[in-house]
């Protein structure tokens, strides 16, 4: 075994790791939008792990797609935990003894204006 | 559409432009004539379908902070990925959350989806809405059990703005969030 195999087979096994994390997230919690979290952050970085991992093993022209996955990856969670969220709150989808504090449905008192303007 | 429309959203949009050109080169995984062609048609083909207002504020690159932005969010991601984990592992259906309305202090379209973007990547945080006209993020928080964390949640998206707006805002963005930060040690 050389160094980038070893290298390999760690990022592989802790990616695999956080996405199990995730999915055990996805389960467990309470309502859709605590999932939410489980789904994008565990998730993601899970995956950007299995891409490194792979990416030390393929040859390098790959590894720009690769990147590109990444990239998206990125980008697009935050949108999709965003919408998803947004509409889970709206039909009301959310455990109330878990939440603690909703800012968003007692909106009649903001909290202290930007100290801007 | 009309042709001239198209053209000028094209020329309005050239970095978008390029940049769907690279995603497209990099999909085929090789630069030949062709693929290089079909990459600049599907790329005029998306500007044109899906036409955008343009960003009406212009932004400044600053490439050590465009670093630091990058640097801090990989240890966020880790370290978000663990605690997430943890509570779901060690709390499961106990876990308590909530959602924490944070007013933010830069004015720009651009800033705030980007705060809103790496906000969602960092620990136990996400946006699950936006308040525009209010520059308002209400964040999903995890875990949450009470003011204080609300609070701390609130200075964490401010920091995240900060970084944004220092890697990529104007002289002037920047200099109105760092006024608000003075503001805010000084109470």
């Amino acid at each position: 075994m050389t160094a980038p195999d070893i290298v390999s087979a760690v990022t592989l096994l802790a990616g695999a790791t956080f996405c199990l994390l995730g999915a055990i997230g996805v389960v467990r919690f309470p309502d859709t939008a605590a999932r939410l979290h489980a789904a994008a952050k565990p998730q993601t970085l899970g995956l950007l792990l299995i891409l490194l991992g792979t990416a030390i093993r393929v040859p390098a022209d790959t590894v720009m797609a690769l990147l590109l996955v990444a990239l998206l990856q990125l980008t697009t969670t935050p949108v999709t935990a965003q919408i998803v969220g947004r509409a889970a709150h709206r039909i009301k989808a959310m455990k109330r003894p878990n939440v603690v504090l909703d800012e968003l449905g007692t909106r009649d008192q903001p909290p202290a204006p930007p100290s801007t303007r | 559409m009309a042709v001239r429309e198209v053209l000028r959203q094209v020329r309005c949009r050239r970095l978008g432009a390029v940049g769907l050109v690279v995603v497209w080169v990099l999909l085929w995984g090789s630069l030949s004539p062709i693929v290089l062609l079909g990459g600049v048609l599907v790329a005029i083909l998306v500007i044109g379908v899906f036409p955008l207002p343009a960003l009406e504020h212009r932004f400044h690159l600053r490439p050590l902070w465009i670093l630091v932005l990058f640097a801090r969010l990989l240890v966020d991601l880790v370290v978000s990925a663990v605690t997430v984990g943890w509570q779901a592992v060690r709390y499961g259906s106990r876990t308590r959350t909530g959602i924490v309305a944070v007013p933010l202090h830069v004015d720009s379209d651009l800033l705030i989806a980007l705060t809103a973007n790496v906000t969602s990547l960092t620990p136990g945080s996400y946006v699950l809405e936006i308040d525009r006209r209010h520059r308002v993020c209400y964040v999903h928080t995890l875990p949450l059990h009470g003011r204080s964390d609300a609070e701390r949640q609130r200075r964490e998206v401010w920091a995240v703005e900060e970084r944004i707006t220092r890697a990529v805002g104007t002289d002037e963005q920047v200099r109105v969030v760092l006024e608000a930060r003075r503001r805010r040690e000084r109470t």
